[in-house]
């Protein structure tokens, strides 16, 4: 399961979020390359104008699974997007096909000035994606009978519905693939009810069905619909839906459902979960105010129908100290990651609560709320022998004293977020001024932070928005990914970097100086002098400042003249 | 370190080639004719694959086998790609009649690329197809495939 970063609400000037922080990229299955510009398909989404003999709305975008973020642009809701990190995992994107029909080996079909057997020419066809196959089909019969098998064999697709397309389109995609297990619509035109019927009744075997909305397009399912949908659908396991404005009240009952994707929620009467093996459940409510849902008894309900839960995301501006108690109350025994975003009512008794009761957390994610350096010291007591994901990003309690803890204490930690903690912004202490009895140190309390962080295992660190820290220094053998956007007042000479293997370093709107700093810390890692910068403007306006610098690493048994020299290049993101 | 034996692969048209066992039995089918075959099978018929393509794939299997981690088989795969249309479908026969998966792959995806961004016209040119449709059959696939009803 993949999860996006909390974008941060800031100007729209900064724009790039560090999604990099939150995909690993150690799992190298699935590695295909888009079939029609020829680029790596991770992270991809294809722009190449199609065919004339297809109509040119018509776009089938084969996209990874691991980043819906890229075809769906919210940019009108900059809140809405707020699923976090819960995992490293990319998900596998399997190939369309894979199928053990019996293929007939001596039948030959032309291919190319010559013939080829069904079975290679099956080969070619599979890895073709929907709009070259469907042309594929009109060449000539033998190519038309071997893409039927094709489609036939296809396990997964991921079509765009374009807008003002009727369902007919949908239906006469998916008839094609009976067998389809699998489906992902990228809807440009809405979402309604007739098209779920056609989903339901072309794809009987459907396991995974995930919609994803973009811009402009509404859907209008409601609960009933969206109930009935679930309940008929004996293979269900997955199921993640984006645009839940309408959905009312739901009840959802299957006994195969184990991965619950819901966003844009928004008012819910009433939620039951029906779901006994739901592992996975994510929850994101849309960032208003007047929201009427009652949390505290959907969590009730979710804790006594769900008892297998491991993964919970909640992101609601209603999220408080009762629905927590309702979670601890449910005693989930399998809770390994859970993640209550935007509460800022969840408090550091809160976390006391949870960690009495789920002492196993492997994520956890509170960024948004209230807790403070007591809350994070009470993590570190409870978890330190699993937790390997901690997210406080947005906490105005928190100060650095309290990060520094937490990375002392968690030696298992992967990935620490404290975007926006550490801030010396005006406003806030403005407001803290009147209501808060003033310590002597307070007002330094929020400016002038240092951080010192020796970590064997941290892989990527988030100290976004963080403009109260003034010196940094970090010894982590196995950073990946910093990010540093808008430190304003880090200073260069109170800099440190002392990590080998760090790739990115993310210094989107800091000072000129501090980006010169950083490019020096990195680059002094290196035993050679040689060193040149290349500087590249990028096609999407960002730019890349490239520094190689050769790190080598001598090896006490060996002598001189045969030392390891590695070259890494770490980028510094400046744009 | 297992001894070197070598293995004589024949083709179609009776040409011989020596390969070490090792680089033989990266195709699937040439292990399973040596397991099942007997202790004595030295030389192995390969009728499905002429000769030229079959010194083309035993340079693929050599790379593979030999240097299976150098950084640049990456580079060496999109070169030896890199052929005429014919060659990569004797390319693909072969890997499929001789159960080479890396070698199938990497030719079935060129040519699956080789289809991106043409029209059902070019795509026959390129592969040299006649359209071999009746008209009723053509009107027909139309319909099928029509997303041109928009409102």
């Amino acid at each position: 399961m993949h999860y996006h970063h909390l974008p941060h609400p800031v100007p729209p000037t900064t724009t790039t979020f560090p999604d990099s922080m939150f995909s690993k990229k150690g799992k190298r299955r699935g590695n295909y390359n888009c079939g029609r510009c020829g680029q790596p398909k991770k992270g991809h989404v294809c722009h190449l104008p199609l065919t004339d003999s297809v109509s040119p709305s018509v776009t089938t975008v084969i996209t990874p699974l691991s980043e819906p973020i890229q075809v769906k642009q919210r940019n009108h809701q900059p809140g809405s997007n707020l699923r976090r990190a819960l995992s490293f995992d990319d998900i596998d994107v399997t190939e369309g096909t894979e199928s053990d029909d019996d293929v007939a080996d001596d039948v030959e079909v032309d291919f190319g000035s010559g013939k080829l057997p069904v079975s290679c020419v099956w080969e070619v066809m599979r890895r073709l994606p929907p709009v070259d196959l469907l042309s594929a089909a009109k060449v000539c019969t033998g190519w038309r009978d071997v893409s039927k098998m094709v489609w036939k064999a296809a396990e997964e697709v991921r079509v765009r519905v374009p807008k003002g397309s009727r369902v007919g389109f949908v239906g006469s995609v998916l008839q094609k693939c009976v067998k389809l297990g699998r489906l992902k619509l990228i809807m440009e035109s809405d979402m309604d009810s007739t098209m779920l019927a056609c989903i339901a009744f072309a794809c009987p075997n459907l396991e995974s069905m995930e919609i994803v909305m973009v811009e402009g397009s509404v859907n209008r399912i409601t609960g009933d619909e969206l109930g009935r949908f679930v309940a008929d659908k004996r293979c269900l396991t997955t199921l993640k839906m984006d645009g839940c404005a309408s959905l009312g009240s739901f009840v959802l009952c299957s006994n195969t459902l184990s991965t619950l994707w819901l966003s844009d929620l928004h008012s819910l009467s009433k939620m039951v979960f029906n779901v006994p093996n739901l592992n996975e459940i994510s929850l994101d409510f849309t960032r208003q105010e007047n929201d009427s849902t009652d949390l505290t008894s959907m969590m009730d309900g979710l804790g006594r129908t769900c008892p297998k839960l491991q993964n919970i995301h909640i992101a609601s501006l209603q999220l408080s100290h009762s629905v927590v108690l309702s979670l601890t109350a449910a005693n989930l025994r399998g809770l390994r990651m859970l993640s209550l975003v935007l509460g800022s009512e969840i408090t550091d008794a809160s976390v006391a609560a949870i960690s009495k009761c789920y002492s196993n957390l492997e994520l956890l994610d509170l960024s948004g709320s209230s807790i403070s350096d007591s809350g994070l010291g009470i993590i570190c007591n409870v978890f330190p022998e699993t937790l390997t994901r901690l997210l406080v990003a947005l906490c105005p309690n928190i100060t650095s004293s309290g990060i520094q803890f937490a990375t002392a204490q968690l030696p298992l930690l992967e990935l620490i977020d404290c975007g926006m903690t550490i801030c010396d912004s005006d406003t806030q202490y403005e407001k803290n001024n009147s209501e808060v009895e003033i310590s002597p140190n307070s007002k330094l309390h929020l400016m002038q932070q240092k951080l010192f962080i020796k970590h064997a295992r941290l892989k990527k660190l988030s100290l976004w928005g963080c403009s109260g820290l003034d010196s940094l220094y970090l010894s982590c053998p196995n950073l990946n990914d910093l990010n540093l956007n808008l430190c304003k007042n880090l200073v260069p000479e109170k800099l440190v970097l002392q990590c080998s293997k760090l790739e990115h370093v993310h210094a989107v709107g800091c000072e000129d100086v501090l980006i010169q700093a950083v490019q020096t810390q990195v680059s002094d890692d290196s035993a050679s002098s040689e060193s040149h910068y290349s500087r590249k403007r990028m096609a999407d306006g960002s730019k890349r400042v490239g520094i190689p610098f050769l790190f080598s690493q001598p090896m006490p048994d060996y002598d001189k003249t045969s030392w390891k020299i590695r070259k890494r290049r770490c980028t510094v993101v400046v744009e | 370190m297992t001894s070197s034996k070598t293995i004589v692969l024949r083709s179609s048209d009776g040409a011989t080639f020596e390969v070490d066992e090792a680089v033989a039995l990266h195709s699937l089918m040439i292990k399973h004719r040596i397991e099942t075959g007997g202790a004595d099978s030295t030389t192995i018929d390969v009728p499905e694959v002429t000769g030229n393509t079959l010194s083309k794939v035993i340079e693929y299997c050599k790379k593979h086998v030999e240097a299976p981690n150098s950084d640049d088989l990456k580079s060496f795969d999109t070169d030896f790609v890199k052929v005429d249309q014919a060659v990569l479908c004797h390319l693909a026969k072969a890997s499929y009649y001789m159960n080479i998966k890396g070698l199938l792959d990497l030719s079935s995806k060129t040519i699956a690329d080789m289809f991106k961004g043409k029209t059902v016209e070019q795509i026959r040119e390129t592969f040299h197809i006649k359209n071999d449709f009746t008209p009723e059959e053509e009107e027909e696939l139309r319909k099928e495939n029509s997303w041109n009803l928009f409102v």
